[in-house]
């Protein structure tokens, strides 16, 4: 066999499997990302000029970065996003520990635990609102039940960001469950028995086998996640509406204020890139782990 | 009766087909907007095929979400679009007024007009831009009080009041006459941090705009409008400040507050259902205390100045806006309505007797503001972190004046504020 | 389980036990509370304390919905957007993932394809929204299902792409051999070879990626009017101005997820057995 002559003979075929994916992608987003580039150094507020005024350089990158508010944003952004990862990725290895295995009884409750994943966020956002209602919601009911005076969920500023950690937990540590459940299934029986065998812990098996083999995509799982919940705007917007006050407003809250209800379209793509900065860094870290790889 | 519905109907139609010549927008499309809101929207469907049929032009309505809508229509007037004929909006939209087709000449051709209540015919209520007519109202609901009639008896309280402090000079008593009840003198939705910007506006009596045209205000009388709606919390129930706009009238409606702050379009019927309501013929409407204005929640329509065909369009306004349309909106679906005629209907007046006088006087007295969307929001925001105790007044007033030195005031809202009393003068 | 267990060994089973059912309670209270708010008279949403049994179960808010013919119609189009979204993602999806494990390509080439698809499907959608609007406008798809479509798939097949051309590169080039020196073309070698061994991997970024379409509300808000009005965009509407509509709201959001959850349970096995995309490797 010559490979190279297959080298040749495939490319035709190959590149015309890429063509159509590319050339949607490109169609739907290379010209609005590069739009979002042109307005990030122009001035335009729709509301005050039906064309962009002009070219305004770095300007509009400053003076989102020296807004108090959009510094705000950033800072509850990363909040409510390390509580939420730190509570899903560990109640997600937790549970896909715990639902291992494939008897009826373990699989029916994967599948009960991944329900709240399917739910559109803007509807999880307003129920929760209804069970994190301080009055007349549920769980402050079913704390009261057991003695506990639950606190003013929505009203109060620290706790409105605790619900919008619960919320994103609630909602997503079953993705975190799905893909690690996945993956500790499909690690070869005959390394654990080896361990077995060996005398090892089962705590030492997990340290020092399963987790080195996880670790990628947990990895993996975890920049997905993040991103993704910084992203988050549905919910945040049905659950609190980013308050009280500014108490949960976040990054994607104030581009999403910024650009589509105050119409300041530099300010919204200067902020988008800024974001953009953030995500490739993150994005970068992964394959930087996975250089291996490539 | 169905039956002699039937037959007028029928009669009403047999001479449609004969005139058809006589529809001379017969075969025009034309698109209108409203908020999905099942009113004002079910009101424009329940229209539609009567429309249809008697002009020949086909309508079509597109509902969307309060913050869609407003959206919707500032990018279709701002890039020209022209998607929408007639358009479904209010100050919201303040920056795109000068995009608007003037109504005047239609107004005066057709002799159009209607026994509106006197202050929604003036500029603000009323959309106009550089002295033309572009909008003209279609539902009316002024931020209100409500008060528990028979408390107020046993208390022995008259609900007089001229201004805030007289109000709050009457929760005090309530205060002493409810003590070890579970009855709140006053219960507002402090958790909806939106409105609390109403109370603000009641009790606020300064410019809104400066004499530059940028967006500001009094310093000392903002000062004191905020510390005197803080002080409100004292005689409100326990976690007040998490109370959202179904929660707070749900309070009242359980008889567990002796008065309520609120859009009283939104109880009105709920209170007098004894399903929903332990208050039945035991509230009524209140003056909405000054020196500010109550605060107005009156949709126009406008036709869009892209519109192919205004002519059309107009035809639809027509159709719409009438006195009798505006009674049905308010019997069947609770919308406020912009006529007097309304409010001075014999058998609406028998059923909304405790209601009636206070809310035509306060919407003869009610303003719109000059606000955009970011302004207002900015406000509301800052003002709520004011509520929570997170910021003092002064910081409230001076982070909100920062934020608002970025914006710029619409040409249409200026000329609103103007004609409204909001600017500073000199 | 035959031998008998030591204590510590029947605690931790009991642990065990405890810790699930508080899971199963905490995904499944609120789940329950939705569907019996959805029958729920008006008066009784927000009583002190909440209704957890209505006195009366009612079925008004269904009615409304099912008496209002553009219940429908939402429903009809989050259908037609899901499927379509779905179908075009991952067919055109996979095969450019293929593609592009199977073109030799250099790492560092590779390495940046893959970084610019993952950089689109990160990028805030809030900002190009109104550049997408305006593209609509000009090719006249305003208020159709299919700009809702177009507008999905560029968020749908980056990420598709990226997590197939994961599983791709972990597929043993061994696997093809055989079939290379049978003469195969690539087609073939894709269609008999390949495909099959990847399946649960294609089930699973179909399944994620229905989720996410039919879900989906920001680019389906800017570009949907009345026509191609989607079913998140329905729920949303309960919510204005002036306050919310409980009952209705929760009924449609019932309505919105039911079909989901149906389609969970039914694709559930595909999920757990396609997602590990090939990144643990044995």
């Amino acid at each position: 066999m010559n490979s190279s002559w297959h080298r040749r003979h495939d490319l035709p075929w190959l590149v015309l499997f890429v063509i159509p994916a590319f050339v949607i992608v490109v169609a739907v987003q290379f010209y609005p990302l590069a739009y979002s580039a042109f307005l990030s150094v122009q001035d335009w507020v729709l509301t005050e000029s039906q064309v962009p005024k002009g070219f305004v350089g770095l300007e509009n990158f400053v003076k989102e970065l020296s807004d108090e508010i959009f510094r705000r944003s950033v800072r509850n952004s990363v909040l409510i996003t390390a509580g939420a990862l730190v509570l899903e990725m560990f109640l997600g290895v937790c549970l896909a520990y715990l639902t291992m295995g494939s008897s009826w009884r373990m699989r029916s409750i994967r599948t009960l635990l991944i329900l709240p994943m399917v739910i559109a966020p803007v509807a999880a956002g307003t129920l929760w609102r209804i069970l994190l209602n301080s009055r007349a919601g549920l769980v402050n009911h079913l704390l009261s039940l057991i003695g506990i005076k639950g606190p003013e969920w929505l009203a109060s500023p620290d706790w409105a960001i605790v619900s919008v950690i619960l919320l994103d937990t609630w909602q997503w540590t079953p993705f975190v469950l799905l893909v690690v459940g996945a993956a500790i299934a499909s690690i070869p029986d005959d390394l654990l028995e080896v361990a077995a065998i060996d005398g090892a812990s089962r705590w030492k098996t997990f340290l020092y086998i399963e987790l080195p083999l996880l670790m990628p995509l947990l990895l993996l799982t975890f920049v997905f996640r993040m991103l993704e919940s910084l992203l988050s705007l549905d919910s945040i917007y049905s659950l609190t509406n980013g308050g009280p006050g500014y108490s949960t407003y976040t990054l994607t809250y104030y581009i999403y204020t910024l650009g589509l209800r105050s119409f300041d379209f530099g300010g919204a793509a200067a902020s988008s890139w800024l974001f953009m900065i953030f995500a490739t860094f993150s994005i970068g870290l992964v394959f930087w782990y996975q250089r291996k790889d490539w | 009766m169905k039956k002699a519905l039937l037959l007028l109907l029928i009669i009403g139609l047999l001479p449609v087909g004969a005139l058809a010549q006589d529809m001379p927008h017969a075969g025009v499309e034309i698109v209108t907007n409203f908020m999905q809101s099942g009113t004002y929207d079910v009101g424009a469907e329940q229209l539609e095929p009567g429309f249809e049929e008697m002009t020949g032009i086909e309508l079509e309505i597109v509902a969307s979400p309060f913050v869609v809508l407003v959206q919707n229509n500032i990018t279709d007037l701002t890039t020209g679009t022209g998607e929408f004929d007639v358009i479904s909006g209010d100050f919201w939209i303040g920056s795109v007024w000068g995009q608007m087709h003037p109504l005047d000449d239609f107004i005066e051709r057709d002799m159009w007009g209607g026994s509106f209540i006197e202050g929604l015919t003036k500029q603000g209520p009323s959309a106009y831009f550089d002295g033309k007519r572009i909008g003209i109202p279609y539902s009316a609901d002024a931020y209100g009080l409500i008060y528990r009639t028979d408390i107020f008896e046993e208390a022995g309280i008259s609900a007089d009041w001229e201004t805030w402090d007289d109000y709050i000079a009457a929760l005090g008593k309530l205060a002493m006459h409810l003590e070890g009840t579970d009855i709140a003198p006053n219960v507002f939705a402090f958790g909806a941090s939106e409105q609390a910007a109403a109370i603000f506006l009641g009790m606020y009596d300064g410019y809104l705009v400066d004499s530059m045209g940028n967006y500001a205000l009094d310093h000392d009388k903002a000062i004191a409008a905020l510390n005197q709606l803080k002080s409100l919390l004292d005689y409100n129930p326990e976690g007040a400040t998490g109370l959202s706009i179904d929660e707070a009238n749900s309070v009242f409606l359980t008889g567990k507050a002796a008065t309520m702050i609120c859009w009283v379009s939104f109880v009105r019927a709920a209170a007098q259902d004894p399903d929903s309501s332990l208050v039945v013929d035991n509230w009524a409407t209140a003056r909405f205390p000054g020196p500010g204005f109550p605060f107005l929640s009156a949709w126009n329509l406008f036709i869009s100045g892209y519109s192919e065909n205004p002519d059309a369009a107009w035809e639809w306004i027509k159709h719409y806006i009438t006195e009798d349309e505006a009674k049905r909106r308010f019997v069947e679906l609770g919308v406020g309505s912009p006529f007097l005629s309304t409010y001075e209907d014999p058998d609406l007046i028998e059923k909304y007797g405790h209601d009636f006088p206070a809310m035509v006087e306060n919407l003869n007295r009610a303003e719109t503001v000059p606000w955009i969307f970011a302004a207002f929001e900015v406000f509301f925001r800052h003002m709520s972190e004011f509520i929570i105790d997170a910021a003092t007044a002064e910081e409230t007033l001076a982070r909100t004046l920062a934020d608002w030195a970025e914006l710029e005031v619409p040409e249409g809202l200026v000329q609103s504020a103007a004609a409204q009393g909001q600017m500073q003068e000199g | 389980m035959k031998r008998g267990r030591s204590p510590k060994q029947r605690l931790l089973a009991l642990g065990h036990g405890v810790i699930l059912f508080l899971a199963c309670l905490v995904v499944l209270v609120p789940l329950a509370y939705l569907v019996i708010n959805s029958v729920k008279l008006p008066r009784e949403f927000l009583t002190v304390p909440p209704t957890i049994l209505p006195t009366q179960v009612t079925f008004e808010h269904y009615g409304e919905l099912f008496e209002d013919n553009k219940t429908f119609r939402h429903f009809r189009n989050s259908l037609t957007v899901t499927l379509w979204t779905t179908g075009v993602t991952i067919i055109t999806g996979t095969l450019a993932a293929y593609g592009l494990a199977r073109m030799r390509l250099s790492a560092k080439i590779l390495a940046a394809v893959t970084f610019i698809f993952l950089f689109i499907r990160f990028y805030p959608r809030v900002t190009t929204v109104i550049p997408f609007f305006l593209v609509m406008r000009e090719l006249d798809l305003l208020d159709t299902v299919w700009a809702i479509i177009i507008g999905q798939l560029g968020i749908t097949i980056p990420f598709v792409t990226w997590l197939m051309l994961v599983v791709f590169q972990d597929l043993p080039a061994e696997i093809e051999e055989a079939a290379v020196v049978d003469g195969a073309s690539v087609w073939q070698r894709f269609w008999r070879v390949v495909l099959p061994i990847v399946m649960p991997s294609v089930s699973a970024a179909a399944i994620l990626t229905a989720f996410l379409s039919w879900n989906e509300f920001l680019i389906a808000s800017s570009v949907a009017r009345r026509k191609a009005s989607v079913l998140s965009i329905a729920v949303a509407g309960f919510v204005s101005d002036k306050g919310i509509q409980w009952g209705p709201m929760a009924a449609m959001s019932v309505v919105m997820i039911v079909p989901m959850i149906v389609f969970a349970l039914f694709a559930q096995k595909y999920l757990i057995r396609g997602i590990t995309f090939g990144a643990v490797k044995g």
